[in-house]
């Protein structure tokens, strides 16, 4: 299974958000990162269709935005951080939006997050790390190829933020899915990335396994900042120096 | 709630509830509205009186009185659906048609229609068409002030009480200079079923109909717009063309109300609200049924009381339903309190 993209770029108007990206996406876990306005949500966008690109997003030799749409979420979700939805919409209304969810899946992630309790509380009566667990629920409820989750780990607390990325590992592992997490956490995300894409003012800026990634002078180059890696076992923290 | 499958249920079960609830409300109500009036009489009389006044061409008290109990029905399940939709569309529980200036705009479009040398047989087709032009001009109005203004709720809101007001008030001065019958003209416009078109039933009638089997197609999609932009182009559907055909079909809607009974405000913006309050959800599927028979049970109530509280004065629907609109939109605003969160 594999994501190819080619010569991919979005426009915001006069503003270009992407600029020819070459990518390929495996199984595994791949963390997408870059500073602030690099274009990362707009990534995961595109590749879901919901932001219209020019080149190329082959997926088992479909381009992805001649799919149907019922077909294509299958293939790909996108779980986004956050949602202007209207006040009175419950939990429960957000987990059950896609009528052709599949409920046992649904009820294992609602469980997995504790989300139970939440299902009659409208969306404005939950803290920003509930509504984000909710969203996550319901995008992993989605049995597909691909999942594209964007800052997982802005509202959550340390709790969810491991139990999310374990099971985003599992499903990459386990059950070979194609998972691509955009985040401006480096700790601890970094120790559960197999690969790293890096985006810097909409252009790559480096694409491969994460071990070649976590060099300080790479980290260092990237954000313009001064950087140190903390290594004990397997793990790794990435250390800013003021 | 223990699970999904559990919250499916009561959700369920909490629908029919309500929905039961307020039919049964909204019957027993119709059934008082009819038999109030002049004379106090057994609605159930006074129903087969109409239908065989009806059968042989005679329309008399009986039939009248039904006509105005449907035309009280119609004009509130009107309201309710166009306050949804606009709810919808705006992402925005201060969605009403009154409140964005949309009514307004009806009415001003209806009033210049008065002005004009025609016989009353244009003036009824004229009518209708003239509401439309208006309200679909004035919430544009409102549209492009608040979007100006920042776009958030209280911008849309107050951009359009400044349409609103405007247009209101340009629409009350030519009554005052041109019109001989102000009294009844103001009652008019102050919304009133007194003078039950049959042609104006019909029109509202047909185009509920043809909104909702409109909308049957799209409730998926209106749910995923309750919620994001995101969620409804994963679907493959464009939301700015989906707000553009909900709010075209609600400026219909209002306008035809408004072109037959004049202006009623806050039935549009209370009816899915409360509707949403009490199934505790907001899934369109859910909150229609409910919103709607309750935008007829505030305007059969409305009606019922404005004709029979001080017999022979008819009181304005509007002026009633605003006595309990307005503390509801009160209520709604505290409870919005949560908008300033990040």
């Amino acid at each position: 299974m594999k994501l190819e993209v080619k010569r991919l770029s979005v426009d915001y108007g006069a503003v270009k958000a992407l600029r020819n990206i070459d990518l390929e996406l495996g199984e595994g876990v791949t963390v997408l990162i870059g500073p602030n306005g690099a274009g990362k949500s707009t990534l995961l966008k595109a590749l879901a269709c919901i932001v219209p690109y020019k080149g190329s997003v082959v997926f088992n030799n479909h381009e992805i935005s001649s799919l149907h749409p019922s077909e294509r979420m299958k293939l790909i979700t996108y779980i986004p951080p956050y949602v202007p939805a209207l006040p009175d919409i419950t939990i429960g209304d957000l987990l059950l939006v896609d009528t052709s969810m599949d409920r046992s899946r649904l009820n294992y992630y609602v469980n997995f997050l504790d989300l139970n309790h939440l299902l009659e509380r409208r969306i404005w009566e939950v803290s920003s790390g509930e509504l984000e667990r909710a969203l996550i629920a319901r995008g992993l409820s989605r049995n597909s190829a691909i999942y594209e989750v964007d800052e997982p780990l802005a509202h959550t607390d340390i709790r969810y933020q491991v139990r999310v990325l374990k099971e985003l590992r599992e499903l990459a592992w386990r059950e070979g899915k194609i998972v691509l997490i955009a985040s401006n956490q480096l700790n601890p995300i970094m120790n559960f990335a197999d690969y790293v894409i890096a985006l810097r003012g909409g252009e790559l800026f480096f694409t491969g396994p994460a071990k070649e990634f976590l060099k300080e002078k790479i980290i260092a180059k990237l954000y313009g900042i001064k950087v140190k890696l903390l290594k004990e076992g397997p793990y790794v923290d990435i250390l800013p120096i003021a | 709630m223990r699970s999904v499958e559990e919250y499916v249920k009561v959700r369920k079960r909490r629908f029919f509830t309500v929905t039961f609830t307020l039919l049964s409300l909204l019957i027993t109500l119709a059934l008082i509205h009819v038999s109030v009036g002049s004379s106090t009489e057994n609605p159930f009389k006074i129903m087969s009186e109409a239908i065989s006044e009806i059968l042989h061409g005679y329309p008399g008290i009986a039939s009248y009185r039904v006509m105005r109990l449907t035309a009280s029905l119609l004009g509130g399940m009107a309201l309710a659906l166009s306050g949804l939709l606009i709810q919808t569309a705006s992402r925005n529980p201060l969605g009403d048609p009154y409140l964005l200036g949309i009514s307004s705009g009806a009415l001003f479009g209806v009033v210049l229609t008065f002005a004009l040398p025609l016989i009353p047989l244009y003036t009824l087709v004229l009518r209708p068409i003239a509401a439309f032009i208006g309200g679909v001009l004035a919430y544009l109005l409102t549209l492009a002030i608040a979007s100006k203004a920042g776009m958030t709720t209280t911008s849309l809101v107050l951009a359009g009480v400044a349409v609103g007001t405007t247009l209101y008030s340009a629409s009350l001065l030519p009554q005052y200079l041109i019109i001989q019958n102000i009294h009844q003209l103001f009652a008019w416009s102050q919304g009133s079923f007194v003078d039950p078109e049959p042609l104006g039933e019909t029109m509202i009638f047909l185009s509920l109909v043809i909104s909702l089997l409109i909308l049957y197609k799209f409730v998926d999609v209106m749910n995923a717009l309750n919620i994001s932009d995101d969620f409804v182009r994963e679907l493959g559907e464009d939301p700015a063309m989906l707000r553009k055909l909900l709010t075209l079909i609600a400026s219909l809607i209002a306008s035809l109300t408004v072109a037959w009974y004049g202006i009623i405000g806050f039935v549009g913006l209370a009816s899915p609200h409360v509707s949403r309050r009490l199934i505790k959800s907001g899934d369109v599927r859910f909150v229609l049924p409910p919103a709607l028979i309750f935008g007829s049970l505030m305007t059969v109530a409305a009606d019922a009381v404005g004709k029979s509280i001080i017999y022979p004065v008819e009181i304005p629907v509007n002026i009633i339903v605003s006595l309990v609109g307005g503390p509801a939109l009160a209520t709604i605003l505290m409870g919005l309190k949560h908008e300033t969160r990040g």
